[in-house]
């Protein structure tokens, strides 16, 4: 029996590293105890999978208390002890409902292995392409695929890469964006943690397709996992062979080097992200000329993001056409998922394009978590936008989401119940894009500022009449004027919540109320003598004693003390505390 | 060469030129501000977006370069929207003040931080110059000018405002006392011009509209040129020998004067207007108000602007000895001190409101006063009585204060039943002013019973004929006022006769907001005065009261000034583009990104909260210097440049060449200049060359009225030169 530990960061998070470190202190072999990255289903870490022959045994949300009763189960036989450990059918269906080629080997080999990333047939894509295809048929394969760059704007690969072949110089470099920085996306690290050696392989076919001898990695230093078993896995790639000179003893030769970037959400621009490269401040250069004419160190350059390299190896194995016969018209190939939110599975989904919006919040993610209802998705972060109940049949298609408002983005995607405000909502993710603005231009430095200041004053009750078109009016500038894709989108979440939601604005502004009961300066806490027991619950846990009331006789609160925190509406369990 | 369509023209543009440099070498302008071709092309403005037809994105020209048949246009509507959107935000971002307020708040615009400035670097003739060039008569104005400006001068909240009107008479008597300076005027244009009334607004726009080329002739109906100022204002206050000089000097000009010449019996405006290409309005308002008091028709009652004249011409009515002056305005306290002065025992003033309430300045109150003028307070008159036709008493209504009218002051309502009886020998009712109509049938009145005059345009209902001060629209006002709408009414003119029609309503500018302005790290400094005659000498003599300041006085009044308005007003970049486009910043009123701070070395002044983050400092001191002295800390909204590590400017590798204040457009970064007081001046520039250690280097030259006034390196030898302001002035 082989017993393999989840250790994405998510499961390390969760525990996972001490569950492993109980179960090495049972009398199971250590040789047997094996790690994995992340598996997929956050929400039900620690995950231990335990394979015998071709069995699995899936016990999710383990603690390090269970140590025992698994190596009981490893010596005897006996399940008794950890059947209420096993991942229910429905929580299966989690993953049996997705289809996964970046996140193929993800939960499934240990990352920090090489050999059993090639047991999964890694690298033969790269000795295919490198060995038997010129660069020109890569690039011809890629654009057969459809794959289109799946960090955000959804460029065609093949366009660039071809743009990057073509341009003159004898220097040229491939990048990877590996600075996921859209609040709630994880992908990206889930797949250089749990099988870095897929997205080293499709940066060297892509490295090979434009005629780089120089691949970078720019990788958040907050993903300080990734970036160890990254370079983890490059000197095991480079002990092979795999990476450095002459590549399968052809001509190709590549070499890596990895950037950890400080954390700013614009160096996710590829034009800032090189400036960060070079040293200098993360600020995006004018377009054009773009990286492929002039990039790093105005070399040619081709950047591309982790997904978009995931997929790579996969479609020279199995043919562009593999790959194109999933998805839509304009869609093709599979697209990963961060499921945030209100939902009840949360974790990362792979689908193929085509699917829709209910089959990755219902079907797979199983619904809300809470007994309110769907009120919207915000996909692809702070660019992106919301997409409302009432359009849950929206096909996941580059184009069908774009006509919402929204983007594909990188695939974020926060799950909103009817408790979520959604004036405050946008004014989350205007929080976040205007504190990221890099302060290059005005539209952006200034104009997400002003933005963010009329939210604020209109979550306050303090709106004015009009503020919505001026709203509506500086968003619109702002998308037109500012210099890069960061400004250019930072308005989405503004225009799209007032184009599904404008009555929320409305309320906020002319009446002083949040629909949602979530705007603290316009809501009263009150009880409701009827339903109250005189419990004195809620006296016991308001912080500031804004509660009176006797025994067994109805509570009240006094507005004047009153800090609205909300925590006697939480610990209320009559019903008696409501938001006003 | 690569052919290509901008605003409708087709041009042609070097192959691998932007479309920014093909339009700009075509004549058309699009407006930027981090540009310049000493760095890189940065784009972070915005500004110079443009539309191109079949592109569904805004271009920016300093970048996207031409194209074959490329069809471009620089002032969609799409492209002014954006444009417009930028500079609103970029204002709602900028705290600053342009112009002082002193400026804004003087109906004329007179530069008051500069000419006080000039006053306190003691230079005088650079101080009257920037005067003249929008008040013509400044040693009357000086004199008796209720000073807007020193009501909106910050230096109130360090201790009191600067006595500005006292130093514009300073600096205008010290012109007076010699070679006076009379400005060049431009080659004819062969235009005429006919201005009806010589008083301070038609004498004012003839002044001008002669120093733009035009002929212009003033006719008058008086024996002699002044109008109000000469016939309005008693000569303690206004000497006419000072008068007469200001107006020679505007004959000297070329204006014609002609006076005694009447309009509606020697000619008419349908006359002049054929005679001339231009005719402007200015007659004033020479008919005192009535009270409609029973008993005004006795003999002894006169109206106030009457009393003053007749005692100007030398033809002083019998006053007796206890006389009532009714109002509490500056003509009634004219009118009082004249009676005093004539020789009355008792002398009364007679208001409805009290002393706090009262229109006259503050000044004239207390020096009426100390003159022996008794106030009655809270009394109106409710009827002259009289004996055989003259007058003999007036019985007051008492009067109490209500509630506060429109007009923010408490209301005075009669007390029921309580009035009071004085005896007089003569009544002055100085209440208030107002045009003879008959004089001007020609025109449309409005409801006032005043001309009506554009109060942008000037224009009236004579296509040509243009009208300003007291006759028009509002009706009478101070001096001040009227030379205002002549100085504007002459450029609106000038550009009629040109073939044009000028707004001539004050741009956009910045202001910032007073209250949050600090200012304890001020010293108190107490305001000075002129000295004045002793009451009692006063009195009895029509000699002028104040003596004027001292140059001493005037030196040290002058350089309390706060120095409130943009020292970089005149080359300010931002500001040109902000006027260009009609901006409403307040939309977007916000925080502030910085904290207004002023923080200097030896040369270069920074003021980062006027900074518009175009990065030009930044990347001329890099790309251009190799110095790296500035850099780009924070992010978003509070990103600002500053020197390495936050250190003073003098702590890093800054050369103090000066670079980054030439390209800084707006007064972020300012370069001081050897005067003291730091003065916004139109200066001009020229390039110059000097020899440093054998090599020819080009500097730039600052000038203003003559004087340089700094040496600026204007290249690469000068730059790197390492010499010091001090000493590249002296290679001069």
């Amino acid at each position: 029996m082989r017993i393999v530990i989840g250790q994405g960061s998510c499961g390390i998070a969760a525990g996972a590293e001490k569950v492993r470190k109980a179960l090495l202190n049972t009398d199971i072999n250590p040789e047997n105890i094996s790690i994995t990255g992340c598996i997929g289903m956050c929400y039900l870490e620690p995950i231990v999978d335990i394979y015998n022959e071709d069995k699995l045994v899936r016990l999710v949300k383990v603690s390090e208390k269970d140590a025992p009763a698994i190596a009981e189960y490893v010596k005897t036989g006996d399940a008794s002890k950890i059947e209420k450990l096993v991942v229910s059918d429905e929580d299966s269906e989690f993953l049996s409902k997705q289809t996964r080629i970046a996140l193929r080997n993800c939960g499934i080999i240990n990352p920090e292995i090489i050999d059993e990333y090639i047991e999964k047939d890694g690298y033969t894509a790269l000795k295919k392409a490198v060995c038997s295809m010129t660069p020109e048929e890569v690039i011809e394969v890629i654009k057969t695929s459809g794959l289109a760059g799946r960090g955000g704007a959804g460029f065609p690969t093949w366009f660039k890469w071809n743009a990057a072949r073509q341009s003159k110089g004898e220097e040229k470099y491939l990048i990877c964006n590996a600075d996921e920085g859209d609040p709630g996306a994880f992908m990206d690290r889930a797949v250089i943690e749990s099988d870095p050696h897929n997205l080293i392989e499709g940066m060297l076919i892509g490295a090979y397709a434009i005629g780089a001898k120089h691949a970078v990695v720019y990788v958040r230093a907050e993903y300080p996992l990734a970036i160890k078993r990254l370079k983890n896995a490059l000197e095991q790639a480079r002990q092979k062979g795999i990476v450095g000179n002459n590549i399968f003893g052809t001509d190709f030769s590549c070499d890596f080097m990895i950037k950890a970037g400080a954390g700013a959400f614009v160096c996710g621009e590829e034009t800032a992200l090189i400036e960060s490269l070079e040293g200098h401040r993360g600020m995006p250069r004018l377009k054009p000329p773009f990286p492929a004419q002039s990039g790093f160190w105005r070399k040619p350059s081709n950047i591309n993001n982790v997904e978009t390299f995931a997929n790579v190896a996969w479609i020279i194995n199995n043919g562009g056409e593999a790959f194109a016969a999933m998805g839509t018209e304009g869609s093709k190939g599979t697209k990963v998922f961060a499921v945030t939110g209100k939902v009840k599975r949360s974790g990362l989904v792979e689908i193929p394009m085509g699917k829709t919006l209910r089959d990755v919040i219902f079907d797979i993610g199983g619904g809300m978590k809470t007994d309110k209802a769907f009120k919207a998705v915000q996909m692809g972060g702070p660019s992106g936008g919301c997409i409302p109940a009432d359009l849950i049949d929206t096909v996941i298609d580059y184009k069908a989401l774009g006509a919402t408002g929204a983007i594909m983005g990188s695939g974020g995607m926060v799950v909103m119940d009817e408790s979520t405000c959604m004036v405050g909502m946008a004014k989350f993710f205007l929080d976040f894009t205007a504190k990221e603005s890099c302060g290059k231009c005005i539209h952006c430095r200034i104009g997400t500022k002003r933005m963010l200041e009329m939210l604020d004053r209109i979550t306050k009750g303090e709106g004015k009449e009009g503020d919505v078109e001026l709203l509506e009016e500086l968003c619109y500038s702002i998308k037109d004027g500012a210099l890069c894709g960061l400004g250019q989108t930072a308005p989405n979440p503004v225009l799209t919540t007032i184009k599904y939601f404008r009555d929320e604005y409305v309320a906020h502004i002319s009446e002083h109320k949040c629909p949602a009961g979530e705007c603290s300066d316009l809501i009263e806490y009150k009880i409701i003598e009827d339903k109250c027991k005189g419990c004195t619950l809620c006296a016991r846990n308001c912080p500031v004693q804004a509660i009176s009331g006797t025994v067994k006789n109805p509570h009240s609160i006094d507005t004047d003390k009153c800090i609205k925190c909300g925590k006697c509406y939480t610990v209320c369990k009559f019903g008696a505390v409501v938001k006003e | 060469m690569i052919n290509l369509t901008i605003n409708g023209k087709a041009i042609t543009a070097p192959e691998g030129s932007t479309i920014l440099e093909a339009a700009r070498a075509n004549g058309i302008d699009i407006p930027t501000l981090c540009y310049d071709k000493a760095v890189e092309i940065y784009g972070a403005c915005g500004l110079c977006v443009v539309e191109a037809e079949g592109i569904p994105k805004l271009l920016r020209s300093c970048s996207a370069k031409c194209t074959e048949g490329m069809v471009i246009n620089t002032e969609s509507k799409r492209v002014v929207q954006s444009r417009k959107i930028a500079m609103e935000l970029l204002m709602s971002a900028h705290e600053g003040d342009c112009v002082a307020p002193c400026q804004l708040n003087c109906p004329a615009r007179t530069d008051c931080q500069g000419y006080v400035g000039m006053i306190a670097n003691g230079e005088y003739d650079s101080a009257l110059k920037i005067i003249k060039s929008n008040i013509p008569l400044p040693a009357a104005i000086g004199r008796v000018c209720p000073h807007p400006c020193e009501k909106a001068c910050r230096r109130k909240n360090v201790e009191e405002p600067i006595n500005i009107a006292q130093l514009k008479a300073f600096a205008a008597d010290m012109d007076l006392n010699k070679d006076s300076y009379v400005p060049e005027c431009k080659e004819s244009t062969g235009k005429k011009v006919a201005v009806i009334g010589g008083g301070p607004a038609g004498l004012s726009a003839a002044y001008y509209l002669t120093i733009m080329g035009h002929e212009v002739t003033v006719y008058d109906m008086m024996e002699k040129m002044g109008g109000m100022l000469r016939y309005g204002i008693p000569q303690y206050r206004l000497p006419k020998e000072i008068l007469d000089k200001e107006i020679a000097i505007i004959e000297k000009t070329g204006v014609k004067l002609v006076n005694n010449v009447k309009l509606g019996k020697d000619f008419t405006i349908e006359s002049l207007k054929a005679e001339n290409d231009a005719v402007i309005v200015a007659v004033g308002a020479w008919k005192s108000s009535s009270m409609r008091t029973p008993g005004e028709e006795l003999q002894g009652v006169y109206g106030g602007i009457d009393f003053l004249r007749a005692v100007i011409q030398g033809n002083a009515p019998e006053i007796g000895e206890k006389v009532a002056v009714c109002g509490g305005g500056n003509t009634a306290m004219d009118a009082c001190r004249t009676a005093v002065r004539l020789g009355a025992k008792e002398v009364y003033v007679v208001y409805r409101r009290t002393r706090n309430e009262m229109p006259a300045e503050k000044i004239e109150i207390d020096e009426a006063e100390e003159e022996g003028v008794i106030y009655k307070f809270l009394t109106n008159p409710i009827s002259f009585n009289g004996e055989d036709g003259k007058v003999k008493s007036i019985t007051l209504q008492v009067m109490e204060l209500g509630e506060p009218d429109a007009s923010g002051r408490r209301k005075p309502v009669p007390v029921e039943g309580k009035t009071e009886e004085i005896a007089v020998d003569s009544v002055i009712l100085a209440i208030g002013q107002k045009l003879v109509q008959g004089d001007v049938s020609e025109l449309t009145l409005n409801n006032r019973g005043n001309i009506e005059a554009d109060p942008d345009f000037f224009t009236t209902n004579i296509e040509g004929v243009f009208a300003i001060g007291d006759a028009t629209n509002k009706g009478a006002s101070i001096a001040v006022e009227a030379i205002g709408e002549a100085d504007r009414c002459a450029r609106a003119v000038d550009a009629y006769l040109n073939g044009q029609a000028l707004d001539t309503r004050v741009p956009y500018i910045s202001k910032r907001d007073e209250s949050t302005i600090d200012y304890s790290d001020r010293t108190k400094q107490s305001r000075l005065t002129p000295k004045v005659l002793a009451p009692e000498v006063r009195n009895k003599s029509f000699a002028e009261v104040s003596l004027g300041f001292t140059e001493e006085e005037a030196k040290a009044e002058a350089n309390r000034c706060l120095e409130c308005g943009c020292r970089e007003y005149y080359k300010c970049k931002l500001l040109n583009v902000a006027q260009r486009y009609d901006i409403n910043p307040e939309r977007w009123a916000g925080e502030m990104p910085q904290k207004y701070t002023r923080d200097e070395n030896a040369f270069i002044e920074r003021n980062t909260s006027k900074c518009i983050l175009c990065g030009l400092c930044v990347r001329s001191c890099r790309e251009v210097m190799d110095i790296h002295a500035f850099g780009l800390m924070g992010r978003g909204f509070t990103t600002e440049p500053s020197p390495a590590f936050a250190l003073p400017l003098d702590q890093t590798k800054c050369n103090n060449c000066g670079l980054c204040v030439q390209l800084c457009p707006t007064g972020a970064l300012t370069e001081k200049f050897n005067l003291p007081k730091q003065v916004p001046l139109n200066e001009e520039y020229t390039e110059e060359f000097v020899d440093i250690d054998g090599k020819k280097a080009s500097v730039l030259v600052s000038r203003y009225n003559g004087k340089v006034l700094r040496v600026v390196p204007n290249d690469e030898v000068s730059r790197s030169s390492g010499l010091s302001r001090e000493e590249l002035f002296n290679l001069l």
